[in-house]
């Protein structure tokens, strides 16, 4: 009973992660209307990030972590200012298409960069026990940064003007404008935030797993999962989503096989796109 | 009328005398060259099976892979483990893989837009886990992938594969130029209207995609059985989904001889990047395709039909 309690613990604190990079593809595809595919690479990214920063210049992660959400954000400003708000107005595959190439050429050029190696950010390694159970100190820490930002994007999304006009945004775009929302500061808003939360989730993700160019490939299947499983825009849905494949996975991987829970991701998008296209959740 | 006439003849005899090069040149060419012209020709029925379902569709299919990889691993694996003949295991791929599509798209062409993409690339990943998997080891032989020789000489390849790059093409044409093809332009534009108007858009979409299905997974048997070996990461890889997606794009989606055009020009860049920049060659072509979809989304030919150097027709 005490081992089912401790994978699905486990199961939590994977699923608070994946959340975080679900909410991010998400958020971005909800307000701005666009299927960010290359969302993957920058949770790859974030993690480089962290990696980097730690062993090139001894920042302790936890405050590279902090310093990648500014970081990010900006950089996805960038991005949708110069690359993706040209295709707002065009038919949303090629929004598609165009972040499936951007993944490529981020995965490609980081792998050339910084080759294949595995890497992984070796800070507060080692378990603790509590109440007979037993939890890695990072796990127990990414777990914590998690919640501390999924609160943060819900209350910033909540109760703030800038998020009450992204909400209205991304409910009906035109209406939005008419009532004198900024819309495009508002999209590009929104993917910087997405941009942000997929760094800041690779920077948390560098503590607790190995680093890789072709890391986002995993994430990205998982995300979408999450955004079929929680509704699109839904970011309730989405930590939800984020939850229950965090807690699949860790009890595929015990009762199963570690490479039967990869497959994971992609029945759960087969099943819940047959049964209910729009979501588990209600909006 | 007469002088169309003439025009058609001759396009006619350019076809022939181009067919009768590429028939001889296994006997003059050296086997360079006959390989390069062999993977131009695979990807050219790869670019022409993408372009004929989502090109006159709409509905992206980024599985192409999927249907690359099931063709190839039923040969592969009837070639290596039951030692089928070639030219049996290979229809027999072909036709598993478009029985399979024949449920696959009933299932999944329901979907529509973003989330059909995104449930065909699911499909594929699941696809390509569950081939690596213990479970399925004792039929796929698992991740190490399978080794094997089908005993066919290099010509005979190629001759097998330009038949069928000629028949794709001319069955692509056939349906461009056909009431058929017309049908799923419209369902393209507007699905609702289309089908309001009595198209039966389950149907011709299943149809177009079994065919799609059929074409793409013939080509991948003769590709692996070309390369002697297959393995799930390659035989279901993004990159076997993407190459014929930029190729298709480059050339220009909804027409015949786009994906030709792209194929063999991709090909020969494909050649010199391998050889100059292996490492860098997948973000090349990432950055293509992004310059592709924000500078040229209609492709070459659709830039060449709006410059006016290619009339704007499209004969029914």
């Amino acid at each position: 009973m005490l081992d089912f309690l401790e994978i699905l613990i486990r199961g939590l604190m994977l699923g608070s992660v994946y959340a975080l990079v679900g909410m991010g593809l998400t958020l971005v595809w909800g307000v701005v209307g666009i299927v960010n595919i290359a969302h993957g690479e920058f949770v790859m990214l974030g993690a480089y990030f962290a990696f980097w920063a730690f062993s090139l210049l001894h920042i302790n992660p936890l405050f590279s972590i902090a310093l990648s959400i500014p970081v990010f954000f900006f950089a996805g400003v960038v991005i949708h200012r110069r690359i993706t708000e040209r295709l707002i107005k065009e038919h949303e595959l090629s929004a598609l298409i165009l972040t499936f190439g951007m993944s490529i050429l981020i995965w490609n050029l980081a792998q050339f960069l910084w080759t294949n190696t595995y890497r992984s950010v070796p800070y507060l390694t080692g378990n603790f026990p509590f109440m007979g159970l037993v939890f890695g100190k990072s796990k127990t820490v990414s777990f914590g940064l998690a919640f501390l930002i999924t609160t943060a994007i819900f209350l910033f999304l909540r109760y703030s003007k800038w998020g009450k006009a992204i909400r209205a945004t991304s409910q009906n775009s035109e209406v939005a404008l008419v009532c004198g929302i900024n819309t495009m500061k508002m999209r590009m808003l929104t993917f910087g935030m997405g941009i942000g939360l997929a760094g800041a989730a690779g920077a948390i993700i560098s503590l607790q797993w190995v680093i890789f160019p072709q890391m986002g490939g995993s994430y990205i299947s998982k995300a979408f999962a999450i955004v079929v499983l929680g509704g699109l825009g839904n970011i309730h849905g989405a930590l939800a989503g984020g939850l229950i494949i965090g807690i699949l996975e860790a009890l595929v991987t015990q009762y199963l096989s570690a490479k039967m829970a990869q497959i994971i991701p992609s029945v759960i998008i087969l099943i819940i796109l047959l049964l209910r296209p729009t979501g588990l959740f209600k909006k | 009328m007469k002088r169309r006439f003439g025009n058609k003849n001759r396009v006619w005899l350019g076809i022939v005398l181009l067919m009768i090069f590429l028939i001889s040149i296994p006997f003059f060419a050296t086997d360079y060259w006959i390989t390069l012209l062999t993977l131009i020709l695979i990807f050219t029925v790869y670019a022409a099976g993408w372009n004929l379902f989502s090109g006159l569709t709409g509905y992206t299919n980024f599985g192409l892979a999927w249907f690359i990889g099931s063709g190839g691993y039923v040969s592969s694996l009837l070639i290596a483990d039951y030692n089928f003949f070639w030219l049996f295991a290979w229809p027999i791929g072909a036709l598993f893989t478009s029985i399979v599509s024949i449920g696959v798209g009933y299932i999944l062409l329901r979907i529509k837009g973003v989330y059909f993409a995104i449930s065909m690339v699911a499909l594929t990943e699941g696809t390509r886990e569950l081939f690596g998997t213990e479970y399925l080891t004792p039929i796929t032989h698992g991740g190490k992938g399978v080794p094997f020789i089908a005993g066919i000489k290099l010509p005979t390849l190629y001759w097998a594969i330009l038949v069928l790059a000629f028949l794709t093409l001319m069955i692509c044409y056939r349906i461009f130029s056909s009431k058929y093809g017309l049908r799923l332009l419209a369902i393209r534009e507007d699905e609702q209207a289309a089908e309001t108007l009595g198209i039966h858009t389950t149907r011709d979409k299943i149809l177009a995609f079994v065919l799609s299905a059929f074409m793409v997974g013939l080509a991948g048997a003769i590709h692996f059985t070309y390369q002697n070996y297959i393995d799930p990461s390659f035989a279901f890889s993004i990159h076997l989904t993407l190459t014929p997606i930029v190729m298709t794009l480059f050339g220009g989606v909804g027409t015949v001889f786009g994906p030709v055009i792209g194929a063999t020009l991709f090909t020969f860049i494909h050649e010199i990047l391998w050889a100059e920049l292996t490492l860098l060659y997948m973000a090349i072509f990432g950055g293509i395709l992004m310059v592709l979809i924000l500078f040229f989304p209609q492709g070459l030919l659709g830039w060449m039909k709006e410059r006016g150097i290619l009339p704007r027709i499209r004969k029914i």
